[in-house]
């Protein structure tokens, strides 16, 4: 583990998709834009010099309360259940427990309901390695992986996003916060090529942009009033909670949203967006 | 095989990994002072009669293996894993060890095909069986010696809505039959589903998941309506069950809107002999039913009346 350092905080904040077509080395148009996009923000990770990264995925999805990653070293191979035809997803990553169990304790203490969970062979979710195979690819940075609550709401992930900061900040590390999650989650219910593949709907294209734009003016406390909206008309991957998450972490005044990268997965809208701290 | 196969039973055989952690099976890691012993009884009579009716394969019906893009199959010839339950991790670690009934898949594959559904076979060998496919096979045959089929949920009915989604499981249902009639496979289907399905949003005490004093249904109001569906099951009201069920998921949440059980009544031909209820209890509030329908031979008659 890293030598604490007195002034811990946040350094970053990116929204990374979830799905693995990403890591795909064919590619449609949009693909390509959604990829470089995502080695960007590893060279961003890089740059910053993290400690720790703290990881929230909407594809880990939790029924009772949020659960925390507390496995010192989580290996294993995963397989996705509807994209088991892209490939296998080994893992091998480090987690750093003092942040986890902190993370935990502060997120109880907010009136959170936060496990831990620490079991051989427990699944870790595409979204998450999908994120990590960008960010950080060597498996170097310790990590941080956070369930994404089917029940909660505004108010409860912005009060975990806020823990996991609150811990970051009593431990002293540098750390770089992730959402792994998509955007509008309408979806092709058939098989397509990877040449079709583009939004499904003009409506769902156009209430991302109006979302991203909101985000790119730094406007978040606007972009979380329209998440209630936004999610309901586009079927936002798991409401676009993770937004929340996001904020409650970096602190949503004046979290500004570089726009790495925008585009079509399987449908669905996806992006890369970077936030400096 | 000889002979046009058939669908010997059918049976709604939900899921929760609670069962098998009360049951202490030497292929579940934590270990339990029992619990939900209703339920586990009623699975002890299931297993008797998949004894006594010698199938060649059981198949799966799970919501836990939601799929985007049409209906998958489990199509490699054997799967074997730990399987960590992502939602009750500390009662639920499952070394699990099947054959997959091949043949079958790639006939139920094409046959789904040829109702106009999209389809997939699900190849990939390191692929991990879902708690649900896995609870319910144990729960049925703890012996794992009778090949399985596993079928995934298709997202349709939280996609599009719930009348399109029975739509794909009546089509997948008449699939499913076909498939066992051509291959010759005498076949147990099994809907691996609860019945009313809001629950508890934390668990009474985790460190001791089986005490049974904190155990009850969520509300009086679900078990009215799991007692009604249940009744009309026991009293082979098919029609009234089929149309009052879409009423029933709207007001209990029911497990039941994955679509499971309209496959399994659809393959069956809607029959109207009268169900057993081998059970009902609830788990962590949801309400729990270990239903069978016997259509074998035996139980009916050579060409006993079934309604399509």
């Amino acid at each position: 583990m890293p030598e604490p350092r007195p002034q811990g905080r946040i350094v970053k904040g990116y929204i990374m998709p979830g799905m693995p077509h990403v890591m795909l080395p064919r590619e449609s148009a949009s693909r390509a834009e959604l990829r470089n996009a995502c080695h960007a923000a590893g060279a961003g990770v890089r740059e910053a010099r993290p400690d720790v990264l703290v990881i929230f995925s909407t594809q880990w999805v939790s029924v009772l309360g949020h659960l925390v990653q507390a496995r010192a070293n989580p290996t294993g191979l995963h397989v996705d259940e509807n994209w088991y035809d892209i490939g296998n997803l080994p893992y091998d990553f480090r987690t750093d427990l003092e942040l986890a169990h902190r993370t935990i304790e502060l997120g109880t203490a907010a009136g959170l309901q936060v496990r831990p969970v620490d079991y051989e062979g427990f699944p870790v979710d595409t979204g998450t390695l999908v994120a990590l195979s960008f960010l950080n690819p060597k498996n170097e940075i310790p990590v941080v992986c956070i369930s994404c609550n089917i029940y909660s709401g505004r108010d409860e992930e912005m009060k975990l996003g806020k823990a996991a900061a609150d811990a970051v900040r009593a431990l002293g590390r540098r750390a770089v916060a992730i959402a792994s999650s998509g955007l509008s989650g309408h979806y092709f219910t058939r098989e397509i090529t990877d040449d079709e593949d583009r939004i499904v709907s003009e409506t769902d294209d156009a209430l991302n942009r109006r979302l991203l734009d909101l985000i790119a003016a730094g406007k978040s406390a606007e972009a979380m009033d329209l998440v209630p909206e936004y999610a309901a008309k586009t079927g936002a991957d798991m409401q676009f909670k993770s937004y929340y998450w996001l904020m409650g972490a970096l602190g949503s005044d004046g979290a500004k949203g570089k726009v790495l990268g925008y585009g079509s997965i399987w449908g669905s809208g996806a992006a890369v967006i970077e936030f400096s701290a | 095989m000889a002979g046009k196969g058939s669908i010997v039973c059918g049976f709604i055989a939900p899921h929760p990994p609670h069962l098998v952690y009360g049951e202490n099976p030497p292929q579940n890691i934590p270990r339990s002072s029992g619990g939900w012993e209703v339920l586990r009884w009623a699975y002890d009579n299931c297993r008797e009669k998949i004894k006594q009716l010698k199938p060649d394969v059981i198949i799966v019906h799970t919501p836990h293996w939601m799929t985007l893009v049409g209906h998958h199959v489990t199509r490699v010839p054997r799967l074997k894993g730990l399987s960590v339950d992502p939602i009750f991790p500390h009662l639920f670690r499952y070394n699990f060890d099947t054959a997959i009934d091949v043949e079958l898949a790639d006939a139920v594959y094409d046959e789904a095909r040829a109702e106009g559904l999209i389809a997939r076979k699900m190849t990939n060998p390191n692929f991990r069986l879902d708690y649900g496919t896995i609870v319910t096979s144990h729960m049925l045959n703890p012996g794992w010696d009778i090949p399985i089929l596993s079928l995934s949920a298709n997202n349709s009915p939280y996609y599009f809505s719930l009348g399109v989604g029975i739509e794909e499981m009546y089509k997948l249902g008449r699939a499913t039959r076909r498939a066992i009639e051509k291959t010759g496979r005498r076949a147990v289907l099994a809907a691996s589903n609860t019945l009313s399905h809001f629950h508890f949003d934390r668990e009474p005490d985790p460190n001791l998941p089986e005490d049974m004093s904190k155990e009850h249904v969520f509300s009086h109001a679900n078990y009215l309506w799991d007692m009604r569906v249940l009744r009309l099951m026991r009293e082979g009201r098919m029609d009234e069950l089929l149309q009052v069920l879409p009423e029933f998921i709207e007001k209990t949440g029911a497990e039941v809107k994955s679509g499971g059980l309209f496959w399994m009544l659809a393959a069956m031909g809607f029959p109207k002999v009268p169900a057993r209820v081998h059970g009902y209890w609830s788990v962590i509030a949801t309400g729990n039913a270990v239903v069978e329908w016997d259509l074998s031979a035996e139980a009916n008659g050579a060409g006993a009346n079934l309604h399509a």
